[in-house]
């Protein structure tokens, strides 16, 4: 009974929404690889905040122990 | 070497075919949250952009559908977010007419305000699954949740509808005119 109520509730739901905001059936009127390759092009990948956060550490050992440099060139 | 292994090392031209293929589905399925054809346009780009940066994570044994429907699922509901787009949403109606004219304008308008005002997700989930009438599982895969946590989107929305437009007036089960 109390399931037959919410299916009833959201069928009437679903009609009034269907007549307020109808369904949208647009097609893609042009072909956007052109647009994807620019962006592609334009936007090269981004480095990410991990990678910015290694750098500054990275530097901020090298500055106060310039003695790693030597190890940090050895392991490369 | 399949398409999806060759995208998946960065061959432009197995992306480009990727793209080609897959584009209109996926502008389709934007389209359908946001409701802006345009806007879906440039929502279609940074995905196809998005999906190419994070190529590497794409296991080419994997659903590239499904897989780009949840990144272009994820911004459409990004841009919701940050525009709360009312406007799209109240513009529609001039190009689109209610199918056989069964509420009044004024009612349609309130029930269209009514349905702007609900929480994104809950829109988004009640969008897909009352208006364009898409598959539970479908959404819950684009969405990245269960299908029962899709059911109770939707439960929510049509209570909070319900409960809103009865503030307003309006029962929907007695609004033919």
């Amino acid at each position: 009974m109390r399931g037959h109520m919410k299916e009833d509730d959201e069928r009437q739901i679903r009609e009034a929404l269907r007549q307020s905001v109808p369904p949208i059936d647009a097609e893609l009127r042009r072909d956007l690889w052109p647009a994807v390759l620019r962006k592609i092009d334009t936007h090269p990948a981004a480095i990410a905040w991990y990678d910015w956060a290694l750098i500054g550490a990275s530097c901020a050992v090298f500055v106060f122990f310039p003695q790693m440099i030597l190890v940090f060139a050895y392991h490369l | 070497m399949d398409l999806l292994r060759r995208f998946a090392r960065g061959e432009i031209d197995a992306f480009e075919t990727l793209v080609r293929d897959h584009q209109s589905h996926i502008y389709a399925w934007i389209v359908r949250i946001v409701r802006d054809p345009g806007v879906a346009e440039d929502l279609t780009v940074e995905t196809l952009w998005r999906i190419y940066r994070a190529r590497q994570r794409f296991q080419p044994a994997g659903n590239f559908a499904a897989w780009a429907r949840r990144i272009a699922t994820n911004l459409a509901i990004d841009h919701l977010r940050r525009s709360r787009s009312e406007q799209s949403l109240l513009a529609e109606p001039a190009a689109a007419p209610a199918p056989d004219g069964l509420l009044q304008q004024e009612t349609r308008d309130k029930i269209r305000q009514a349905f702007c005002r609900l929480p994104v997700k809950l829109r988004v989930a009640a969008t897909l699954a009352l208006i364009e009438e898409r598959p539970h599982d479908e959404i819950a895969d684009a969405l990245g949740i269960s299908v029962g946590a899709v059911k109770l989107r939707v439960f929510r929305a049509v209570r909070i509808l319900r409960r809103q437009l009865a503030h307003l007036g309006i029962t929907p089960g007695e609004t033919r005119t």
